[in-house]
């Protein structure tokens, strides 16, 4: 027999009922969509968490006041982090850029309009620390910390909302009286894990803690954020930055820290562990639809083997070896879960992108994943599916089959 | 083809099948006869005779619980079932009382068939193909489904995919039991033709003594024994007081 006589047999045998075949092929569709579509969902998750980490920067340490919250009662309030322990951070070997962060909410007016944001008090190295890049003007410098100027470097949604000219630079807006310049414009960049970036008003930290919020504790501020050089290794620097900030804050061993580090990119790859169990429980629950269209398969082939039993006699008379029946049982099934998984194939990754990309807007990632699936799914499925119904197939005594009705 | 050369040898063949209350039935009895190259033979005998079991054996569908059967020299009594196939591919022909043609297959994939599992390049099959169906005068019905045929025409079709593997033997088991006398007669000239013409041994299984009478020798089984093997007997009448003898 010749590739081509078993391909003829098969597509023969197979197109002699169509509907049943159909329905079988079906089976073996909506299994391989099935999981190519949730292979496309958890990819899509998976790329959308990483995407939002990576305008971050994975090599970013973001350091809070206050305890972590431990049975309930969370001690943050005493703002026990001050600018001067950014200033130590920062001659850190392994630290590329350091910003003390303060956060205020804001009511800015600009004319006759007034839109309500969140303030920030930073230094110039926060543009480094969260990869802002500056569309018009520039970011203040350390002369305007050092001065506590009233300079501002706005979002691109802020401007829009306060109604500004396109490049808004020089034009003075007011934030609980206090005019500010603005200096800069950040460009656009989308929504991020940390919330908008583009709907801001960063102004130096001097400028926020004395001018705007007149604080009692001007060295005081609630967060620090800090980027690591490409090349650090994150848990050493945070062992460092931990033991430093202890012993400047006097705590005794046995006490509870009085600050949080949170790594970014510790967090990722939690997000990134998560997002692949998540992945696999999708995968899993579709694969289970996979399987009964396999097991649809090898019913089909049992009931085939079953009401051809005559055939199979005439075949074995005329000399047909047990292996020439194996074989043609075989290439059928695996030509059902070919088709199957071609066409499931081509409508899941058609479906996932269809809906995904051009109706939800998702960037649907493409990957070779699909196809190495649904190729090793008409494989193995064929295979599996068929092996048992074309050795029941094999063994059948020509003179029996041959009086079968 | 060599005159005289033993197609067939059967030596002291028994067979008994299982029963499932237990025990064994036995269902031939020491069957011994030899056909030559070149022989017409029928064998003959009620239903229940055993006739059908001792087609199985010859057509080397199934194989004896004793004695020795030589096919072509080979002895098939301890073969697998694929050396069987194999046996049954290169040196029989069968034709079947019901045709047992594949409905779904047209009539030249039909005849093909056997061809394919003889590892036959396609062109040689197609080409031989095409010469038995001229053969047996269906030379404009190659594309045909056998569900398009009647009855005579399936059993040409059967015949030609009998003679394309160009077997020593063919074995027909009551090649006219589902046709009309008229197309059964065909058949049987058809046969006679064949034996005649191009010296092919043919062993035809029958209950009738009218169609044995195509042959040149008949062999009876009665109850699992031969009754009379020799040539066909002027008479049926012979066979019966034979018959009512071994009673006796």
């Amino acid at each position: 027999m010749t590739l081509n006589d078993i391909f003829k047999e098969s597509w023969l045998s197979i197109g002699g009922n169509k509907v049943r075949s159909f329905l079988t092929v079906l089976g073996i569709i909506i299994g391989v969509m099935a999981v190519v579509i949730m292979v496309a969902v958890g990819e899509t998750v998976e790329k959308e968490i990483t995407d939002q980490f990576s305008s971050l920067g994975t090599n970013t340490v973001v350091i809070r006041a206050g305890a972590a919250q431990t049975g309930g009662v969370r001690s943050g309030s005493r703002q026990t982090l001050t600018i001067d322990d950014a200033e130590v951070i920062a001659k850190l070997p392994d630290v590329a850029a350091v910003s003390p962060i303060q956060t205020s909410g804001a009511q800015v007016v600009y004319g006759n309009k007034n839109w309500s944001t969140s303030m920030m008090g930073v230094y110039p190295d926060y543009t480094t620390v969260q990869n802002i890049e500056i569309e018009y003007g520039s970011f203040f410098d350390t002369t305007a910390v050092r001065n506590a100027s009233t300079y501002a470097v706005i979002g691109p949604k802020t401007a829009t909302e306060l109604g500004m000219d396109k490049n808004p630079v020089g034009e003075v807006v007011r934030v609980q009286n206090v005019p500010f310049v603005i200096v800069g414009v950040a460009k656009e960049r989308g929504d991020s894990a940390m919330g908008s970036q583009d709907d801001m008003i960063l102004i130096p930290i001097t400028t926020l803690k004395k001018r705007v919020q007149g604080s009692r504790f001007p060295n005081a501020v609630s967060m620090i954020a800090l980027k690591l050089f490409q090349d650090a290794d994150n848990s050493v620097v945070i062992d460092q930055i931990s033991a430093m900030l202890r012993d400047r804050h006097r705590l005794r061993a046995g006490d509870d820290d009085d600050f949080q580090i949170m790594d970014m990119k510790q967090i990722m790859e939690t997000m990134t562990t998560v997002t692949g169990y998540l992945k696999l429980l999708l995968i899993a629950i579709a694969a289970v639809s996979l399987l009964v269209g396999a097991i649809g398969i090898m019913n089909m082939m049992l009931v085939s083997v079953a009401e051809r039993t005559r055939e199979i006699g005439i075949r074995k008379a005329i000399g047909a070896r047990e292996q020439n029946i194996i074989i043609q049982f075989l290439s059928e099934s695996i030509m059902i879960s070919f088709i199957g998984s071609m066409i499931g194939l081509v409508m899941g990754v058609g479906l996932s992108q269809g809906v995904g990309r051009f109706i939800l807007g998702y960037n649907v990632p493409f990957s070779a994943w699909p196809v190495v699936l649904s190729i090793s799914v008409a494989v193995i499925v064929g295979l599996a599916s068929g092996v048992m119904p074309a050795i029941k197939a094999a063994k059948l005594n020509p003179i029996d089959s041959l009086r079968y009705e | 083809m060599k005159k005289n050369e033993t197609i067939i040898s059967m030596n002291k063949i028994c067979k008994s099948f299982p029963l499932e209350i237990g025990g064994v039935q036995q269902v031939l009895f020491d069957i011994t006869f030899n056909i030559q190259a070149g022989e017409f033979v029928a064998i003959m005998g009620p239903s229940g005779s055993g006739k059908s079991t001792c087609m199985n054996i010859v057509g080397a569908l199934d194989t004896p619980t004793s004695g020795t059967y030589e096919l072509y020299g080979q002895n098939i009594s301890n073969m697998t079932s694929d050396d069987l196939a194999r046996a049954r591919n290169e040196h029989i022909g069968f034709v079947f009382q019901n045709f047992n043609l594949l409905p779904k297959r047209n009539v030249l994939d039909n005849v093909m068939l056997p061809l394919m599992y003889r590892g036959m390049s396609p062109e040689e099959r197609i080409r031989r193909s095409r010469e038995m169906l001229h053969r047996v005068g269906l030379e404009n019905f190659e594309t045909y489904l056998p569900t398009q045929l009647s009855g005579g025409m399936k059993q040409r079709v059967a015949i030609a995919r009998a003679l394309a593997g160009e077997p020593k033997l063919i074995l027909a088991d009551e090649p006219t039991g589902a046709l009309d006398s008229k197309m059964g007669n065909e058949i049987l000239k058809f046969f006679k033709e064949l034996n005649k013409d191009l010296g092919i041994t043919i062993v035809m299984i029958t209950h009738e003594f009218d169609i044995a009478r195509y042959a040149n020798r008949l062999i009876h089984i009665y109850d699992g024994r031969i009754n009379y093997d020799g040539p066909i007997p002027a008479s049926e009448a012979v066979l019966v007081k034979k018959t009512n003898k071994g009673q006796k």
